[in-house]
């Protein structure tokens, strides 16, 4: 049991290893997650399993596809201004 | 009468709120959504964690980073105390793992400002009674 202790300890004592490239962007989804669950538990009146789910999974699509087309326009006004 | 009912409801409201940022959810449970309380729990104490295991408790700076730490303690008074800690040991983080586990961090101290300020203002509109009133 200490040793366990003493693992999840360590974990959050010392901090991962995340490198400057692309795949960090992945971190962006439980973020996103987090947000999207969060607020539709303040929003509904009652929670019930599956229209929760389903509000939730809505509201999580429409913010990354959101965060992708604005990704996509941002660079594709880069790529015109540096062209 | 009714100035001592709206100080008691006043009291509520403060009860409710004060819930709320000791423990995440709290507001809800004490407005007896306990479904409600429950996600909200789970959810914003999984994002704190998560924060901190990316970038461990050196993300909770109140000495170098104040106004991510205002943010943070929104979480819980909790966070002062891990704020202390941080302060007092060797936990220096720098790069993305820093800014990863600050905006975790942050976030989900933010998420719970909004689920106090939602208990406060279901509290106002129901005028839901803790049980034992």
């Amino acid at each position: 049991m200490p040793t366990i202790a003493a693992f999840v300890m360590a974990s959050f004592t010392v901090p991962e290893r995340i490198g400057v490239d692309p795949q960090s962007m992945v971190w962006l989804l439980p973020l996103v997650a987090a947000i999207a669950i969060v607020y539709k538990a303040t929003k509904v009146p009652r929670i019930k399993a599956a229209p929760f789910i389903r509000e939730v999974v809505v509201l999580f699509g429409s913010i990354v596809v959101f965060m992708v087309v604005t990704a996509l326009v941002l660079y594709a006004l880069a790529w015109l201004v540096t062209e | 009468m009714a100035r001592r009912s709206r100080e008691s409801h006043i009291m509520f409201l403060l009860i409710v709120g004060l819930a709320g940022w000791l423990v995440p959810g709290g507001g809800h449970a004490v407005i007896r959504k306990k479904r409600h309380a429950i996600v909200i729990f789970a959810t914003i104490v999984v994002m704190f964690a998560i924060g901190l295991y990316i970038g461990s408790i050196g993300v909770v700076n109140p000495a170098g980073a104040k106004p991510w730490y205002l943010a943070q303690i929104l979480n819980s008074p909790a966070v002062a105390a891990l704020g202390h800690v941080a302060t007092s040991g060797d936990y220096a983080v720098y790069g993305r793992p820093s800014e990863i586990g600050q905006i975790y961090t942050s976030i989900a101290g933010l998420l719970n400002l909004l689920c106090i300020v939602n208990a406060v203002y279901l509290a106002h509109v129901h005028g839901t009674a803790p049980v034992g009133d």
